[in-house]
């Protein structure tokens, strides 16, 4: 008898068609329409997307190649050299920079380490989370693919979904306080200049977020907010 | 340490030692030791920064201060500076010491720029470690920090940055006290303080690369490691250094497979955690693109073309099958091989194809009798105090720059003396005990009259004294240890082996460190990698039991190779890691031989100048890349090993010999490491219990003591040739920088190679009229006339000439011949 049940689940499928469809971006439908139902799904403020490398006001990138965030990486997926910063056309400021700066994003579990252990604010994260590659050497970003362009804006590649918007949330949002962590700096920006937005507002101070969401968001906050604590007492021995 | 620090030789039982309380608990100290020493002994971590186990205490950083109450209250003193004294109480954790050492840390770090992500000591860095460990946390400080130029070059090797500079004294009092080139200090008072160089005088150091790893913050970096990797990215091995025959340990570092950097390791019985430039720096050479990565083969229209192992080995195979005779085959070279390839490869060329022909030296070394068969001296027994050393040789800054750094330190500390018996002032200076700079050719004369006591007049430029002293030196009654080394490639080592013998007669109960400078030339020699010995110096005679045969008749040495090979007598020459048309003192003999020879296999790393004539390349791995032993000059076994894959096709020598051997039918009888090893230990005298493996921290190997069952035979009758008034007597030694193969595929090291001159004694530049910096026309009996620079030189004796080998500018091979026991050289103005 199982032996016939078996052909059953084929009868079944027989004629129903493929549920795998070609990802046309989200943007047109074949007959290059803009599908008003194929929307991004909405994602958390804090969602950990592609990378960035972010550049100073003046166009100096921020990466001086120090490798801290290869060291802290529990992937192992950055790859990052240093090197002697060339005198008569410097990339970055002091004496090194980073001249190879690659991350697999095969291997790249966004869990944002990276960015907290750098030290002039050069990685951050977006939001974008729509790319998919067909091949191995497209999953990893060079230096050339990561650093934002001369407006300071992510690159788009032909294999990322950018929505209109979703660029300009690339950095400074993230974190309210310095990076001291030193509670009276609590709402004071501590973010170095960028590229294509000078020096960004600091997010709001934890107790003036609070008070202006619902008492359930509160509670899912307060717990964040716990944490971030520890976090800088970690940090505070500098 | 010296012996009398060592925990194991300091048991309560038999040397109580002084009592004292630390934290409470009650320990016992050895006489005289440091508070921070016996705090570490007993697991009690005392932060410091200018404390180093290697060099005297100077109390800068005050990072050490603890608590101590010696009867009188307890008050803050600098641990590394106050030796325990009986019934001490000690606290290291008490509220003061905290205190102080918070207070320090943030005087520290006012003036530090904290630019930890770019520098190259951050992540292992003592300040660093230090600041987490012991520091407030938190600075009051916000007032402009001091600021000065970033990093300044002050040598070609090592950058400045003084900016990161806590003014501990290790890089001046290391230059000072241990290298004796006391080229950089302190300069200013106060906040301005900053270490420097002298104007106009950089720090060139043969030793400089120890202040970058001693550097407790970042404020001394090494240009070749600069920005290469971060310590967390960097995996380690202890190795042993093959530049030269000291057998320093290090460790190998490296990241992404690749030699990043070397740090020298603290062994007691060698380097005390020293390391020359070179020995230091040699790893570039791994990475250079003039590596030699696939086998090469000589085709038809004479050019060297890449080609399969099979198809080279084929070759090879042939070309040492198709001699008649195996006195027509000759081998060169062997010095860069592991203790266990130079094995393999004798196995082969002896044990299977019955090849005398073979030598590790090229004819710059010291016959193998005296090696191999004089009484050993170790580099502590050598430095023991109220030590007398004998050094018949080079200036061993120049060829052992870790030996001479033990020795200077022994002169110094230990009250050892020395009697200089080289062919010039070496750079022990002033330092020595006796100075004989005989003239080339009296060497011998000298140290018969030391031997005889006629020492009551001068002979020829050494003085009644000196020579008196000498005497009284060499018979004394404490341990006297000969050095003996090739000082002058232009003085026959007859002459040599005729003074060793004169002074084995003074004074038979001395030993003797052989101050060979080719890396595992020891080993060589001890493998049978020399005419006339089969491994473990046993002679051709005994029957090595694994062996298929073995040589009949004792072969040739390099010179006789060559010289066969320009007599036509010699169809296969082997370079096994050897280049005698660069090396070979006279050049013009081994450009001959390779006109003449047949067909030549080189085994080597790189492509030099005989290499490029071989018409067999095979590629061999290189140190860093193979695991194996060494042999040190002492005799010590110490592990080589593999930190690095090694590039393209390349194999270990001992791989190419079994392939050789497997490819013409025979068998060496090993396919492993281990294997080999086994052979080694069941076949060789005095290998039997070694322990192959010892690769502890720092663990020092033992000494192989090689059962000899003959006396090398010497006798005091070399020839001394007469010296006429008109000529000079030419003395060519070596510099530590010259075109040797590894220093010039280094990147950072090629441009430390400087032009050679000709250095003349100021009174003979007088004589001969010619003004100190200008050219003259030099010549060798009747051959060609060259026009040379000639510099007046103090350190020349009277009656000699001295020109460095293998430099830029005046090639000194042009002067030597072989087969003279003395060279006489005539210098005229333009």
């Amino acid at each position: 008898m199982g032996y016939f049940e078996g052909f059953g689940v084929t009868l079944k499928q027989w004629g129903v068609g493929t549920t795998t469809k070609e990802y046309r971006g989200g943007r047109t439908n074949r007959q290059g329409e803009i599908n008003p139902k194929d929307q991004k799904a909405p994602k958390p403020e804090r969602v950990h997307g592609r990378h960035v490398l972010n550049r100073y006001e003046d166009g100096m990138e921020k990466c001086i190649g120090c490798e801290l965030c290869a060291g802290v990486c529990p992937a192992n997926c950055i790859y990052v050299r240093g090197k002697d910063n060339p005198v008569e056309d410097p990339k970055s400021p002091g004496e090194r920079y980073g001249y190879v700066y690659e991350i697999n994003y095969l291997r790249c579990i966004h869990c944002d380490l990276c960015v907290e252990a750098c030290p002039t604010q050069a990685i951050t994260e977006t939001k974008l989370f729509e790319f998919s590659f067909t091949n191995r050497q497209d999953a990893i970003y060079t230096k050339d693919e990561l650093l934002v362009g001369d407006d300071g804006k992510p690159q788009n590649l032909p294999w990322e979904d950018w929505r209109p918007g979703e660029d300009e949330h690339t950095s400074g949002w993230m974190r309210a306080t310095s990076s001291s962590g030193k509670a009276s700096f609590l709402g004071t920006t501590n973010w170095n200049g960028e590229l294509g937005y000078g020096v960004r507002p600091s997010e709001l101070p934890q107790d003036e977020k609070d008070a202006s969401v619902t008492l359930a968001a509160a509670e899912h906050d307060h717990s964040d907010h716990d944490h971030s604590d520890h976090d800088h007492s970690d940090h505070g021995g500098h | 340490m010296t012996a009398t620090e060592n925990p194991e030789s300091a048991s309560p039982e038999t040397n109580p030692g002084v009592p004292f309380t630390l934290n409470g608990v009650e320990f016992h100290a050895n006489d005289g030791e440091l508070l921070i020493d016996a705090a570490k002994r007993h697991g009690v971590h005392i932060p410091h920064f200018c404390y180093h186990p290697r060099m005297t205490p100077v109390g800068m950083c005050r990072m050490c201060l603890v608590e101590v109450d010696t009867g009188r209250g307890a008050g803050l003193q600098p641990s590394c500076m106050l030796p325990v004294t009986p019934n001490m109480k000690v606290n290291t954790e008490s509220e003061p010491t905290t205190k102080a050492q918070d207070g320090v840390l943030e005087l520290l770090l006012i003036n530090h720029p904290l630019d930890c992500p770019v520098c190259d000591k951050g992540g292992e860095c003592p300040l660093q470690d230090n600041a987490y460990a012991f520091g407030p946390g938190e600075s009051r400080f916000v007032e402009e920090k001091r600021h000065y130029e970033k990093p300044i070059p002050i040598s070609d090797l090592v950058y400045l940055d003084r900016e990161r500079c806590i003014l501990c004294d290790r890089c001046t009092r290391f230059a000072s006290e241990v290298a004796g080139d006391p080229l950089i200090h302190f300069i200013g008072r106060g906040a301005q303080t900053e270490v420097n160089t002298f104007p106009e005088h950089e720090f060139s150091s043969y030793f400089s690369g120890n202040t970058v790893q001693i550097c407790p913050v970042g404020a001394l970096t090494a240009k070749p490691y600069r920005f290469a990797a971060r310590p967390w990215d960097l995996s380690e091995t202890e190795s042993t250094s093959m530049v030269d025959s000291t057998g320093a340990r290090v460790a190998l570092h490296s990241s992404q497979d690749r030699l990043v950097r070397i740090q020298g390791v603290d062994s007691d019985a060698t380097n005390w955690g020293w390391l020359s430039d070179k020995e230091r720096f040699i790893y570039e050479a791994t990475d250079s693109p003039e590596r030699l990565t696939e086998p090469l083969v000589r085709d038809g229209s004479g050019d060297a073309v890449p080609t399969r192992w099979n198809n080279a080995v084929k070759q090879v195979v042939e070309a040492l099958a198709r001699p008649s005779d195996p006195r027509r085959i000759g081998v060169i070279g062997g010095a860069r091989l592991t203790l266990e390839s130079q094995y393999a490869w004798a196995k082969l060329l002896k044990g299977l194809g019955a090849v005398d022909n073979i030598d590790a030296q090229l004819g710059d070394g010291l016959p193998a009798e005296l090696v191999l068969g004089l009484p050993k001296a170790t580099i502590d027994s050598a430095c023991q105090p109220g030590g007398v050393v004998v050094l018949l040789g080079p200036d061993l800054k120049e060829e052992l720059p870790t030996l001479y750094l033990r020795l200077r330190h022994a002169i110094q500390f230990d009250g050892v003396s020395l009697v200089e018996i080289s062919p010039r002032v070496t750079s022990f200076g002033d330092t020595v005990a006796a100075r004989l700079n005989p003239l080339p050719g009296a060497t011998g004369q000298i140290a018969k009259a030391l031997a005889d006591g006629m020492v009551g007049t001068s002979i020829g430029r050494s003085s009644a004294e000196e020579l008196s002293a000498a005497h009284k030196l060499l018979i004394s009654d404490r341990p006297v240890t000969v050095i003996l080394g090739r000082g002058n490639l232009a003085e026959s080592t007859d002459i040599i082996a005729s003074a060793v013998a004169s002074l084995r007669r003074a004074n038979p109960n001395a030993k003797f460190l052989t101050a060979l400078r080719r890396g595992n030339v020891h080993g060589a020699l001890e493998m049978g990698l020399t005419p006339g010995y089969l491994p473990g110096a046993q002679p051709l005679s005994a029957a090595v039991d694994g062996w298929d045969m073995a040589p009949r008749s004792r072969g040739l040495d390099t010179a006789g190779i060559l010289k066969s090979a320009v007599n036509g007598t010699l169809d296969t020459l082997v370079l096994l890691g050897a280049d005698p048309l660069t090396d070979f003192p006279d050049s013009k003999l081994a450009a001959a031989a390779f006109e003449r020879v047949g067909t030549v296999i080189s085994v080597d790393t790189f492509m030099t100048a005989s290499t490029g004539r071989a018409d067999v390349v095979l590629p061999a791995a290189m140190f860093g890349e193979v695991d194996g032993t060494f042999l040190n000059l002492e005799g010590r076994i110490s592990p080589v090993q593999a930190k690095v894959t090694s590039p393209g096709q390349t194999r270990a020598d001992w791989m190419i010999a079994a392939e050789v051997a497997a490819a013409a039918g025979g068998d060496l009888g090993f396919t492993t490491l281990a294997e080999l090893r086994s052979d080694i230990a069941a076949n060789v005298p005095g290998f039997s219990d070694v322990h192959w493996d010892r690769t502890g921290h720092g663990a020092d190997g033992p000494v192989i003591t090689g059962i000899r069952s003959w006396e090398p035979t010497l006798t005091e009758t070399a020839p001394i040739p007469p010296a006429d008034d008109y000529g000079l007597r030419l003395v060519v030694d070596r510099k530590l920088w010259d075109n040797g193969t590894m220093t010039l595929a280094a990147a950072s090291l090629k441009g430390q190679v400087g032009d050679a001159v000709m250095s003349v004694s100021p009174a003979d530049l007088a004589r001969l009229r010619i003004p100190s910096g200008n050219e003259a026309s030099v010549a060798v009996g009747g051959g060609d006339a060259r026009t040379v620079v000639v510099m007046s030189d103090p350190r020349v004796p009277v009656g000699a000439a001295h020109v460095p080998f293998h430099l830029n500018g005046v090639d000194a091979s042009d002067f030597l011949v072989t087969g003279q026991p003395v060279i006489d050289i005539r210098i005229q103005a333009l």
